[in-house]
């Protein structure tokens, strides 16, 4: 693979950071001053050490958190003025992969897929044809009825991105999604990450694995003590 | 929201009274027992009303009227005044100066007010006339007589006896009165006394007061005991849909991730709790119609009266308490616990 990073994705922000600050009301201070860019169509790994910041940037994007000061947009919702009831329109522009899978043990593969589409009020029709395509998409057409605990640590990883694109979103956020699989598994889940970004969609994806950073050379930012305090975009460092 | 997902969220809840049927079962049961209580208290309350109703019948009123019998009896006094009061002095001293006939017993028509049977009936109708009077039975001089010689016991009605032979019958005719509402009965009873050729009125105000005490105590206990058991059912749904909402953390917090509405994720739980409230209420009906059916049979049979609710007659009512409490309970209990979890805990990310 190439040294130089694959930056892909056009000018146009998806996610945009101005300025934030967030503390916590117990007094901790999880980012300060972040200012960053993500263009639509980039593929980007944030990387850090615990309690570098990594979860509150990605629960600010998720708008699970609002900063205290600066200004967050993503896929054109201002975060920082939006109400909380617009909260849902916003995520149903992304997918979310968990580090912990976070299926429904009570519920086969299918159903569990499904279960996205019908948050979203998706029609029965809609939910059998996309939840078929996305299965196929990462290689588990056959397993649809299998249960999670049937399924290994791989496997359930892959219905769980599975999930997170059967509603077709332009933002897929993956924490550490690698964290629970074999490292063969991890190569394999960020290959088709990377499968799907190049059919356009932004991936965000949090890794301690520096080893997958450095393979799949695609643009990384590195946050230490709440600062981004390095970003190779456009193939360099900052 | 789409129909689709009205469907898809509905079945979920059914789901979720079997998934958790232990604390499902718990929750029906205390639930059933708080409806069966409350019906309780509200055939218990229709049923002391009847008896008060029944009480209130008996207290009658008795009306004696100004006539011949009075005026033979009582002092003698020239009532034409009450007649007319706005006689003027001139024709008062007419009155004087040409003095009345009198009969044998010395009583002159000026004396008395009602002078027959046809004025003691128009006295009558004009109490009935007092929008608080339900009836006004009229009871000549002999009717009451009989019926104070039937209450007496036995030896005593010698005496009235003796005193009719002597010397004649001493009751003046009667209008026997009942009320609608007995809390107005001292009203009634001044209105029913400014009537011209009305003497006394035996009344029994202290059980009339009693009536009306014990009538505003049992609608207030009632009214007491529905509202505390109405918060006690509250509190057991409320309590269900928490433990169920904690179940379901992991699926809640997918939910919010993939971008549910907080109505989305609030419906499960609200036809969760509607469903127990319903089957709470159809169990509750069913069984109180047992219970309330050995109970009256053996009040029937110990105490021969018949004079109690028929359950046919409220079962439908009873039923539809009971819906709207399961369902108010159910929705305001999920709704209530489901959106406290919704605004201050779950995170998304973390999935706690």
């Amino acid at each position: 693979m190439s040294n130089s990073p694959v930056i892909q994705g056009n000018d146009d922000p998806i996610i945009e950071f101005r300025g934030v600050f967030k503390t916590y009301p117990t007094g901790t201070h999880a980012l300060e001053d972040v200012n960053i860019k993500i263009n639509n169509g980039e593929f980007v790994f944030v990387v850090g050490s615990s309690g570098a910041g990594k979860s509150t940037f990605m629960k600010l994007i998720m708008r699970e958190e609002k900063a205290n000061t600066g200004k967050i947009t993503v896929n054109g919702f201002d975060l920082t003025s939006m109400p909380r009831r617009q909260v849902p329109m916003l995520r149903r522009t992304m997918g979310i992969v968990f580090q912990d899978f976070r299926l429904i043990p009570t519920m086969n593969v299918f159903d569990n897929v499904a279960f996205a589409m019908h948050v979203v009020g998706a029609s029965g029709k809609e939910v059998r044809r996309e939840v078929t395509k996305a299965l196929s998409k990462v290689g588990l057409g056959h397993k649809a009825r299998s249960m999670p605990s049937q399924l290994s640590g791989g496997e359930q990883q892959r219905v769980g991105l599975a999930r997170a694109l059967v509603n077709a979103p332009d933002l897929i956020i993956a924490d550490e999604p690698t964290g629970n699989v074999d490292p063969n598994m991890s190569y394999e889940i960020v290959s088709l990450l990377t499968e799907i970004n190049k059919k356009g969609t932004t991936i965000l994806m949090v890794t301690h694995d520096h080893n997958l950073v450095r393979d799949f050379n695609h643009r990384v930012i590195m946050l230490d003590s709440g600062r981004i305090v390095a970003d190779n975009a456009g193939g360099g460092i900052v | 929201m789409k129909l689709g997902s009205v469907k898809y969220l509905a079945g979920e809840g059914v789901k979720n009274v079997w998934v958790n049927r232990l604390m499902s079962i718990a929750s029906i049961g205390v639930l059933v027992a708080c409806m069966v209580i409350i019906g309780l208290a509200i055939l218990i309350t229709e049923n002391v009303n009847i008896a008060v109703g029944n009480l209130e019948k008996q207290n009658v009123v008795m009306v004696y009227m100004k006539d011949y019998n009075w005026a033979l009896y009582s002092e003698k006094e020239d009532v034409s005044s009450e007649e007319n009061s706005s006689e003027n002095a001139e024709s008062s001293s007419a009155e004087e100066a040409s003095e009345p006939e009198r009969d044998a017993n010395g009583i002159s028509d000026n004396d008395y007010v009602i002078h027959n049977e046809d004025e003691a009936k128009a006295l009558c109708k004009e109490i009935e006339k007092i929008s608080n009077v339900e009836k006004a039975e009229f009871i000549s001089s002999e009717e009451g007589l009989q019926a104070v010689k039937e209450s007496m016991l036995e030896g005593q009605e010698e005496y009235f006896t003796f005193l009719d032979d002597e010397y004649g019958n001493p009751m003046s005719c009667a209008a026997k009165v009942t009320m609608k509402d007995m809390s107005l009965f001292d009203e009634t009873l001044e209105e029913i006394g400014k009537l011209a050729g009305v003497d006394v009125i035996q009344s029994q105000s202290d059980l009339a007061e009693t009536i009306t005490a014990l009538k505003q105590g049992i609608t207030i206990a009632g009214i007491w005991i529905i509202a505390i058991l109405l918060i006690i059912s509250l509190v057991i749904v409320s309590n269900t849909i928490r433990v169920t909402m904690y179940n379901r953390k992991l699926e809640i917090s997918i939910m919010k991730a993939v971008g549910a509405t907080d109505a989305f994720i609030r419906l499960p739980f609200v036809v969760e709790g509607m469903l127990i409230g319903v089957i709470s209420a159809l169990i509750a009906e069913g069984l109180l119609y047992f219970c309330y059916r050995v109970a009256t049979e053996t009040i029937i049979s110990t105490l021969g009266t018949s004079d109690i609710v028929k359950y046919g007659d409220v079962a439908w009512l009873l039923l539809l308490i009971f819906i709207g409490i399961g369902i108010l309970a159910g929705v305001i209990g999920s709704v209530i616990m489901i959106s406290k979890y919704l605004r201050r805990e779950g995170s998304e990310f973390a999935a706690i």
